[in-house]
């Protein structure tokens, strides 16, 4: 009884404390930021009559303002909308007309020409020009271009210097476009100037110089910081490596410790660069070498920075700052190190690489100005492949692209579409089309009938519709967007191909998992012939790969759109005159912009044995053909051909298990 | 500041709410020890001492939380009792703005100083009223709007009421709108500031500059180096990097109640609600509607309204009457055309109103351009375009504008909808800059929170294939099988690509043996002592690792031959972002219980691998070690189970892709582990591995694994092809 009593009144007890203290928290919480101690933030006081101050705009006040047409451009002023006429560029492809240069052309000059004549601009007499370029490609020596003819005061006008030494005080610039390395940012008109990249003399004009990073963290040994010396090269401050852990914590850095006056590659996790002119050369050394470059108040506007999100790539520090800056970047956590540094390199790699890029960079610039609103989305200029891989007149939504699945959170869904290609011989592939008709992910089978022969006028009976479209009798035809392909993913076929409907349903479903990839049946290898000092590939079976035969392969019709429409004339000629080049030629776009090889799904060995090789024939008989892959490199500028050494195959592939626990049971038949 | 005083006061609420926690808990248990007589002394005691000190406290707080209730400041009650300064006519006035200033020349940042939270500190000078010599006051005291700035600042981490320590100053002279001041005398007022040294550091906020006939851009008050935030800047006057554009805030956000409307198409494709539009360019619009016919609706004033209709809520066509802002609603694209000034404070409404902007203002600054993606909300076309407005906006994809739409609405919550929201986002691009290491990225200003969750941002992003010749360290877990160990260590330095072996030795209790003893092998072999037996030591971020690939491998895997492993690595340098093992896993729904369980057996499908030797990047590793979620990390300690899922999961949830299974092979067998597979204890180890799964599934809030149905094997295995010709002949079978 006792013990009842003594335990109610302790719990009365402890009840009531309870009750106080929870009544004195809300009121401890209030009281004490409005304390008014000695130095106490006091904030800006709660006025009385705060509900009766007026507003800032009265009703009446707007709608009395007289409005007023623009006025007319101030001085040597000018934006986009004054100073550019967009009347003319209406129509496909940007339309430029480049001046002419007086006296000898060099050779550099001419084969920018050849590549702005080869990108998706094309050149119009100066009347019915968009834009009228002049080029300003070599330092100048001693003389200065001559006021063009149809100058109109520099409207529509382009003027690109690469150099940053081109005299601009023979004539008045006006209403002219400037695009130039490095401008200083106080005379840089931003959205109608283009900066451009300072580049060194010797900067390679197309294909284009690797980025150097080999890893995608930095490599423990590293130094922290490397500093821009006045003479193109870098010092080093190595800190203890020991001291630089994962997590960030570095101890101080010693100091410079080691000079490397002739390399010209910093090798450090950030590369400090100050912010005068001459620096910016040090810039794009960074990039090159993956060092994220830490820009110490640049009196110069970034490359390309209307476009670019720089922040992503480099880190703008106030000079006046120097230790907060290094200590700054001492604690900077080691996932936004890595996210700098590997955006360090893919811009490098879109923009900046070659003297090519950076010309494609800056008419896409003016093309996406001229577009508004159908212009390329900030992401697609800034996570790879890069806007010149990704066309805007192809969708400005990048769920349509097979880059940004991932980004986005999502995959591909819906089926493939299968196309196959009829050649010569004309027969029509009934039991292919039945094979490929039986996949549960085919959505529709295109025929692209490109024989002399009519097409039958009677087709199988297939679950799925069959069109028959009518091609030019062209091998890149069946890299062309035709219209009737309504799914992102495209089977692509030839008559004489032999595929299981097994075989085709797993190699769709890898290809859900790697949408930005080739997926394919038949392989070849690419290998460097030393014998003959030039590339050559072979069709045997080897251990590796780095091409997948298009006569079955699996892929995002966005790559009919670059095929059709990135790809030079003159490729698509070549592949025209060689049919073994399209295959190469495909691979090369698709590694070209990936930067990863095809993938192989295994192929059922009784294709192999019931026809000729799928291999067109004549794969060595015919030196031509051997002889386009080392042409194609020549007009990409490098090799861009990737090897790999696996094969996806279905999980329980030829292990010792009962067939009918496996999928995918039909790939394994003898 | 205001961060560190939250922090103490927690502090001190829990010392008082800790300590009554124990003495309830340690009462009872005290009192049966005591005598009665005691027991009473002593409670009487202690209650005492307890009200005592509650009283104290009591005291020391209530009277000002009374205060700050209500208005604690008794001198300065209303605005119209603040102190009244004169200007003498010959004060000093400040210079113009210099156009050529830049963060770097003309902001002193000496003032913002090392800071370790990266904000910057924001002072506001106190309000006076200012009248010139014969006593005429030089502006308006203070605007509604005003003064809600200056609170939501003052309320805001920025500020700090020390003008010493204080990086950005505000005056808290009013110049909103430039109507309502003089411009000289104003001037001369921000002059005799206290701090004002030519207007360094100072930030002046403007949303309708100019003034008749000939409406500047800018405000017209001599400012010097002050900073602008302006609404209504062109290419002119906009000091692009310095200046801030600001939008001009609608009062109509506060005062009407506009239920969200999704996107979608609308009633009308392009409206014009603006009053004030220049004939000719109402011309031009009328010509539009008079070509389109319905789908294009022009407003105008309406000017036969009956008496007590606010006639600012209104807009008619002809004869009918429509109700702003609720008709924008039933607009996809709506007209935001420049009046006399560039800036327009119809832009909000029609963010809010889910419908995309037609931006037509000739050099216009569009508010806070320096960080948010205009071309993602809106369209801006130029003035002498206005007749093609239709054709440029029919153009666009329906896709795109709902996304637009979407984006539109995005803004107007984030940036637009309230004088708080405005001064948030100018003072973040200002903080922004004086601290670009810390700054915000574009994504976290411009993606919609539904973006944002949805996205992944795959840390290891760029397409490359590591150097075969950088190699892999592996990383052996052990404890004391020290036999076991050994055969491991020789079986693992036979792989070509090993560059270095570290073996974590997880035992406190007993030295690892001496060098003597180990392996002599090709590649260094470093031995790593822990604290603690703890799982997670294998994936610890150890400084000894210097490749970027590691090979995690238990110390009873002996099965795996050389050419496994190699190989391994050769699918890892493919996939340098992905987990690349041997046995997989899968997790299954299970329907009847409603939730994760996990499977081993034959399946056609993997989502999972084993850790017990799987090939990743390090950086998973720093992962795991300092941004596991949740309390995953301590709960796989705690039960010395399930790191290698609580790793498959980490992996996939930060890149979005799945894992991949190399080799046929399904179990790790040894000799050692018979014990394991053994039939009963398989069952409950596989319960308990599904709770994992269901336990790191809801603390991720997400099921990031990622099935797939393929594995990776050599180019020709298992091909009809010469053994001895293979690059990896000798991959192992189950």
């Amino acid at each position: 009884m006792q013990s009842w009593r003594r335990k109610s009144l302790w719990l009365a007890l402890s009840a009531s404390w309870l009750l106080v203290l929870l009544r004195v928290f809300p009121l401890l919480r209030l009281a004490v930021p409005a304390r008014p101690w000695a130095g106490a933030p006091q904030g800006w006081p709660r006025w009385l009559d705060a509900e009766l101050l007026q507003s800032f705009s009265q009703p009446g006040e707007l709608p009395e303002d007289d409005p007023q047409l623009p006025q007319a451009p101030r001085g040597g002023s000018c934006d986009w909308g004054a100073c550019f006429d967009v009347s003319k560029c209406r129509g496909g492809g940007l339309k430029v007309f480049v001046y002419p240069v007086a006296g000898p052309i060099s050779d550099t000059h001419r084969r920018i020409l050849a590549s702005i004549e080869s990108s998706r601009s094309r050149s119009v007499s100066p009347d019915e020009a968009c834009i009228l370029l002049l080029l300003s490609l070599e330092a100048p020596a001693g003389e200065c271009i001559p006021v063009p003819q149809q100058w109109n005061g520099g409207r529509n006008h382009l003027v690109l210097s690469l150099h940053p030494a081109f005299c601009t005080q023979t004539f008045q610039l006006g209403q002219a476009m400037v695009a130039k390395a490095s401008p200083m940012v106080d005379t840089f008109r931003p959205g109608f100037d283009v900066a451009l990249p300072l580049l060194p003399e010797a900067h390679p004009l197309r294909g284009g110089a690797p980025g150097r990073l080999g890893q995608h963290s930095p490599h423990p040994g590293v130094p922290l910081l490397a500093l821009a010396e006045e003479r193109g090269g870098w010092r080093t401050a190595v800190p203890d490596s020991s001291a630089c852990p994962w997590d960030g914590r570095c101890e101080q850095d010693r100091g410079p410790e080691q000079t490397h006056p002739g390399a010209t590659l910093p090798n450090a996790t950030f590369c400090l660069i100050p912010g005068h002119r001459p620096d910016a050369l040090h810039f794009l050394q960074a990039l090159q070498a993956g060092c994220i470059p830490v820009l110490l108040s640049p009196r110069w506007e970034l490359p390309f920075s209307e476009v670019i999100d720089w922040t992503k790539a480099a880190i703008v520090a106030d000079e006046r700052l120097p230790f907060q800056v290094v200590a700054a970047l001492q604690e900077m956590p080691p996932t936004r190190v890595l996210a700098l540094r590997q955006q360090t390199q893919f811009l490098w790699d879109a923009y900046f690489s070659s003297v090519e890029k950076v010309i494609h960079t800056t008419l896409e610039i003016i093309q996406d100005r001229i577009f508004g609103a159908s212009a390329h989305p900030s992401l697609l200029w800034n996570s790879p492949p890069g806007a010149l891989l990704a066309l805007p007149t192809f969708s400005t939504s990048p769920s349509d692209f097979p880059f940004y699945y991932l980004q986005r959170g999502s995959r591909p869904v819906g089926r493939f579409s299968a196309l196959i290609w009829v050649g010569a011989p004309g027969q029509p592939p009934l039991k292919l089309i039945q094979a490929v008709a039986g996949s549960q992910h085919c959505a529709q089978i295109l025929v692209l009938w490109s024989s002399e022969k009519p097409p039958p006028p009677r087709w199988p009976k297939t679950a799925v519709p069959l069109t028959v479209l009518e091609g030019q009798r062209k091998v890149s035809d069946r890299f062309f967007p035709h219209r009737a392909i309504s799914t992102d993913a495209i089977l692509s076929l030839d008559a004489q191909s032999s595929l299981t409907t097994s075989e085709v349903d797993f190699a769709f479903v890898v290809w859900q998992s790697f949408p930005e990839r080739m997926v394919g049946f038949l392989t070849l290898s690419h290998f460097w012939d030393e014998a003959r000092g030039g590339w050559g590939y072979t069709a045997e079976r080897a251990n590796e790969f780095s091409v997948v035969l298009t006569s079955a392969a699996l892929y995002h019709r966005y790559y009919h759109i670059l095929f059709t429409h990135y790809l030079p004339k003159a490729l698509r000629a070549l592949a025209d005159e060689a049919p073994t080049c399209v295959d190469i030629l495909m691979n090369f776009l698709v590694a070209a912009v990936t930067k990863l090889p095809p993938l192989k799904v295994p192929y059922g060995k009784q294709h192999l044995e019931a026809r000729p090789p799928l291999a067109p024939e004549g794969l060595e008989s015919q030196p031509p053909v051997q002889d386009c892959i080392n042409r194609m490199a020549v007009e990409f500028g490098y090799m861009p051909l990737v090897s790999s050494r696996l094969r996806l195959d279905p999980v329980l592939f030829k292990d010792p298990v009962s067939v009918l626990r496996k999928k995918y049971r039909s790939l394994e038949k003898p | 500041m205001g961060q560190a005083r939250l922090e103490w006061e927690e502090e001190a609420v829990c010392v008082i709410m800790c300590a009554s926690v124990k003495y309830n808990i340690r009462g009872p248990a005290l009192i049966p020890r005591m005598k009665t007589k005691h027991r009473i002394y002593y409670v009487t005691l202690f209650s005492i001492v307890l009200l005592g000190l509650i009283a104290t406290g009591m005291f020391q707080f209530w009277p000002h939380s009374i205060e700050s209730s209500s208005d604690w400041n008794v001198e300065k009650r209303s605005v119209r009792d603040v102190p009244v300064v004169r200007l003498p006519a010959n004060s000093p006035s400040p210079e113009r703005g210099d156009l050529s200033c830049r963060m770097h020349t003309c902001f002193d940042v000496y003032r913002c100083g090392f800071n370790p939270k990266n904000k910057i500190k924001v002072y506001i000078y106190s309000l006076k009223k200012y009248v010139d010599d014969a006593g005429v006051p030089v502006s308006n005291t203070i605007s509604r709007e005003y003064n809600e700035l200056l609170t939501a600042i003052s309320d805001s981490d920025y500020y700090t009421d020390d003008i010493s320590r204080a990086c950005l100053f505000v005056p808290s002279i009013d110049v909103l709108n430039q109507n309502t001041l003089r411009t000289e005398e104003t001037a001369q007022a921000l002059a005799q500031l206290s701090r004002w040294d030519r207007g360094t550091n100072h930030l002046l906020f403007n949303m309708l500059p100019g003034g008749p006939p000939d409406y500047n851009t800018a405000l017209d008050v001599p400012r010097d180096r002050a900073l602008l935030a302006g609404g209504g800047f062109s290419t002119w006057t906009y000091r692009q990097g310095y200046d801030v554009s600001i939008p001009v805030y609608s009062p109509l956000s506060a005062e009407v109640d506009l239920p969200e409307k999704g996107p979608g198409p609308r009633r009308y494709f392009l409206l014009s609600s603006q009053m004030a539009v220049h004939p000719e360019y109402r011309e031009d619009l009328e010509a539009l509607q008079a070509r389109h016919g319905e789908s294009v609706l022009v407003l105008d004033k309406c000017t036969n309204l009956s008496e007590g209709v606010l006639w600012v809520r209104k807009r008619c066509r002809e004869h009918q009457v429509y109700d702003y802002p609720q008709v924008l609603q039933e607009g996809t694209f709506c007209v935001v055309l420049r009046g006399a000034r560039l800036g327009q404070a119809v832009l909000s409404d029609v963010l809010r109103a889910g419908c995309v902007p037609v931006v037509i203002a000739d050099s216009y600054i569009l508010p806070f351009s320096e960080v948010l993606d205009w071309k993602r909300a809106s369209v801006v076309v130029p003035e002498e375009k206005i007749p093609d407005v239709y054709g440029i906006l029919q153009s666009i994809p329906q896709r795109q504008i709902e996304e637009m739409q979407r984006q539109a609405r995005w803004f107007w919550e984030a940036y637009f909808q309230s004088i708080k929201a405005i001064a948030m986002a100018t003072l973040q691009i200002i903080n922004d800059r004086i601290y670009p290491y810390a700054a915000l990225s574009y994504e976290e200003w411009n993606d919609p929170p539904t973006v944002k969750w949805s996205s992944v941002s795959n840390p290891l992003f760029l397409p490359l294939i590591p150097p075969q010749s950088q190699g892999f360290t592996a990383i052996v877990l052990t404890y004391d099988r020290v036999e076991s160990l050994f055969r491991v260590i020789t079986e693992v330095s036979k792989v070509p690509s090993l560059s270095k072996l570290l073996v974590v030795w997880n035992n406190q209790n007993k030295n690892p043996p001496e060098d003597s003893v180990w392996p002599k092998i090709r590649v260094p072999l470093k031995v790593v002592r822990t604290a603690e037996n703890k799982l997670s030591n294998r994936f610890f971020p150890y400084d000894e690792i210097e490749t970027e690939a590691v090979l995690a491998i238990d110390d009873d895997i002996i099965m795996l031959t050389s050419d496994e492993l190699q190989f391994g690595y050769e699918v890892w340098r493919e996939f340098p972002d992905r987990l690349v093992g041997y046995p997989g896993r899968l997790h299954l729904w299970d329907h009847e219980m409603n939730k994760w369980k996990y499977e081993s057996e034959w399946t056609n499908e993997v989502s999972m691998v084993l850790t017990g030797a799987a090939f990743y990047h390090k950086y998973f590793n720093y992962l795991y070690t300092y941004k596991m979620p949740g309390d995953i990390k301590n709960w796989v300690d705690a039960h010395m189970n399930c790191e290698d899922i609580a790793m498959n999961f980490l992996v996939a949830n930060v890149t979005g892709k799945a894992v991949i299974k190399v080799t046929p092979r399904k179990k790790f067998k040894c000799p050692e582990c018979t014990a394991i597979d053994g039939l009963s204890l398989d069952q409950t180890h596989m319960v308990e591995r599904s709770e994992c799964i269901n336990k790191f599934a809801s603390v991720f809030g997400t099921m990031p694994l990622k099935v797939v149905e393929h594995r990776a094997d050599p180019v020709l295995y298992k091909d009809d092809f010469p053994e001895k010709l293979k690059s990896f002949p000798n991959i192992g079978s189950l």
